[in-house]
């Protein structure tokens, strides 16, 4: 998964929610839950000491005395934590007493803390006790006597606090494990989604390199609503892109037809006039049809590169070129052969092929005796960007070139005979096509006993 | 040899003219596509040079429609369009040569004389009957070595014979191949001019066959 991911954000966005959320929920709920422990443990306490004070004093007098049974056997059970304790304060008649479960012992009265007794005039006090037992007091007094004569009493209760402590630490051990399991899940949810969410965008993305590859002309399927616009407004890029490359195209074919009409005027106009004035002319005009050539073709590449990739069948092409060639030599007794395996195809623009090809077969036209090979091959190589390599090789059993002379001949404007017809940039145009391909062109000796042209480009 | 340029510059299409009638041939000229798709289809052309960007029809369409019609003359497509595709489109339309724009006239003409040695079924450039000889590149004619002078219309009516040697050529062939339409076709200048040419060539060579035409042979038996 990479940093600069839609799948690593939403990963993110998981963690620091499982991270950070989590356990702030967990300390909530173990807060919420600590209160209402405490608060119940509270509310008990408060009820038994109600309890006790009830159970004391209805046997009518001001002396309370000892509180028959409140429900609670753990008052009677020595050291068990749960005490109640009555005192006389303030020189009131009567003893202290306490439950049995107190023994002989004694707890300090929170009053005389100085602590502020709440709403119901019940003071709260946490303290140790006879064992060392955590304990929670709850005090009141009672008076049981009248405004005339008073008669107070501190009522106080106490209860373990390993109760609720105990309630609270067993709570807390399922929630961090439910919380983890529940982080966890988050985090496995994401992924899932992650992977299921996302798949749309793979597709595309399967779609757009099938696009590239020349396998796929649109962004062609069905797409999820929110990507939809997306596909929308690609296919309508690529269209755009195939539309401006084709009126580009036109625009440069109505270029060389108004440039290259009254250019064919100026020469032939000169036609034989050896005037240097007319000489100039027609030399400037060579210039001008070789510059004009040249850069038609430029034009024409340039227009092409980064084009959104194309898929050529390659044996159609060939054959068309063989076709054309053989009615213009066919009192020539030329025998112009296509090997082609079936189903190949050539990753690029068709006018690019027909024109490498065009040219390569032409020449080869031009100086064969009687045979013109066009060989189409297929080779896998691991080495190079495009693994499929398309070999095509244009032999024929010519007098074919020196080895210098195949150096010269792949140069622009290098024509090696001046008695053949042609403007000499038959080669270098296919040396410039190939190599926007990232292709190869080379001349080498034919088996035909000619000029071999090999072209290697990228095959799809 | 009669050949029908329809090219819609005007500067073009009258260097075309111009050069061609030069070179000996009788010249018609179309400057948009009906007509020469027109002129194609009632003349009898050897060949027609044919620009592809026409207007009121492209150069494609006028040739093939001309092919449909069984219109087989020998045609030279001109294209300033010089992709593979527009010469593959060109040759499949029923083209026999292209030549791209700009040409050298020479190129022209000679793909034009190669287009008429094709049509008439010889593979040189030099035709030869008996003593007499014809360089189609120079126009030059010689009989046992020595130039003759001819006229441009001398010299139309003895290529055709020559072209088409062996073989009776019919006066009316001769008028329709000769001459361009804006000519007064008398058939009798046919004869006229065979009886100038047979005081300018052993005359034994131009054969009349009675109620055919003529036949340009180097048997002296027939004579």
């Amino acid at each position: 998964m990479k940093l600069n991911s839609l799948a690593f954000r939403l990963f993110r966005t998981a963690a620091v929610w499982a991270v950070l959320v989590l356990p702030l929920a967990g300390l909530a709920i173990d807060w919420v839950h600590s209160r209402d422990t405490y608060q119940s443990f509270d509310a008990r306490l408060s009820q038994l000491l109600t309890l006790n004070i009830a159970f004391s004093t209805d046997r009518g007098g001001p002396e309370p005395g000892i509180p028959r049974n409140v429900g609670e056997p753990l008052f009677e059970l020595a050291h068990s934590g749960w005490y109640w304790q009555i005192t006389p304060i303030d020189n009131s008649p009567g003893k202290r007493l306490v439950s049995t479960s107190l023994a002989s012992e004694s707890l300090p009265l929170p009053s005389k803390l100085g602590l502020t007794p709440d709403r119901y005039n019940i003071i709260w006090n946490e303290t140790r006790g006879p064992v060392g037992e955590p304990l929670r007091i709850a005090e009141t007094i009672y008076n049981s006597g009248d405004d005339e004569n008073p008669h107070f009493y501190s009522f106080l209760v106490a209860g373990n606090l390993e109760f609720a402590e105990t309630r609270v630490r067993d709570f807390r051990v399922p929630l961090v494990f439910s919380l983890a399991l529940a982080g966890l899940g988050l985090v496995l949810s994401t992924f899932l989604q992650v992977r299921y969410g996302l798949q749309p965008l793979r597709t595309v993305e399967r779609r757009l390199s099938a696009i590239r590859s020349g396998e796929a002309e649109m962004l062609e399927g069905k797409l999820p609503a929110e990507i939809e616009p997306l596909q929308t407004e690609l296919n309508a890029l690529i269209q755009s892109n195939q539309d401006i490359i084709e009126r580009a195209r036109t625009q440069v074919g109505n270029l060389a037809h108004a440039l290259k009409t009254p250019l064919a005027v100026i020469t032939n106009e000169i036609g034989d006039d050896a005037s240097p004035a007319a000489r100039k002319v027609a030399e400037q005009a060579q210039v001008m049809r070789d510059q004009v050539s040249y850069y038609l073709d430029r034009a024409r590449m340039v227009a092409r590169v980064d084009v959104i990739g194309r898929v050529t069948e390659v044996c159609p092409v060939a054959e068309a070129i063989a076709r054309a060639l053989g009615r213009i030599h066919r009192d020539r007794a030329l025998e112009i052969v296509v090997e082609c395996p079936a189903d190949v195809r050539f990753q690029g623009e068709k006018q690019d092929l027909e024109e490498m090809i065009g040219n390569l077969a032409d020449n080869a036209c031009k100086w064969a005796n009687t045979r013109v090979l066009i060989k189409i091959s297929v080779e896998t190589r691991a080495s190079e960007r495009h693994s499929r390599r398309l070999l095509i090789s244009v032999d024929d059993d010519g007098p074919g070139l020196t080895a210098e002379q195949r150096a010269q001949g792949i140069k622009r404007g290098r024509r090696l005979d001046e008695s053949k017809p042609g403007s000499g940039l038959g080669h270098s145009i296919v040396v410039d096509l190939a190599q926007s391909y990232r292709g190869h062109f080379r001349l080498e000796e034919a088996q035909l006993g000619g000029l071999s042209a090999r072209l290697d480009l990228p095959a799809a | 040899m009669r050949i029908l340029v329809v090219e819609d510059d005007p500067d073009l299409n009258r260097q075309l003219v111009s050069a061609l009638s030069e070179a000996g041939y009788a010249v018609d000229k179309a400057m948009d596509g009906e007509e020469g798709y027109y002129l194609g289809e009632t003349e009898p052309y050897d060949v027609v040079v044919l620009d592809i960007g026409l207007p009121k029809m492209d150069g494609i369409s006028v040739l093939e429609q001309w092919r449909r019609a069984d219109r087989n003359m020998h045609v030279i497509i001109l294209t300033a369009r010089d992709r593979w595709s527009d010469k593959v489109a060109g040759m499949d339309a029923g083209a026999d040569d292209y030549v791209a724009k700009p040409f050298h006239m020479e190129e022209l003409l000679a793909r034009i004389r190669a287009q008429v040695r094709r049509a008439t079924g010889h593979a040189r450039a030099e035709i030869e009957c008996g003593p007499l000889r014809l360089d189609t590149k120079t126009a030059r004619v010689t009989v046992d070595g020595q130039p003759v002078k001819l006229t441009s219309h001398e010299y139309r009516l003895l290529a055709y014979l020559l072209h088409h040697a062996g073989r009776v050529v019919s006066r009316t062939e001769l008028v329709e191949h000769l001459y361009d339409q804006d000519f007064d076709r008398d058939s009798n200048t046919i004869e006229v001019f065979v009886g100038r040419l047979r005081k300018k060539i052993p005359a034994h060579l131009i054969k009349t066959v009675r109620g055919l035409g003529y036949r340009l042979s180097p048997e002296t038996d027939e004579a």
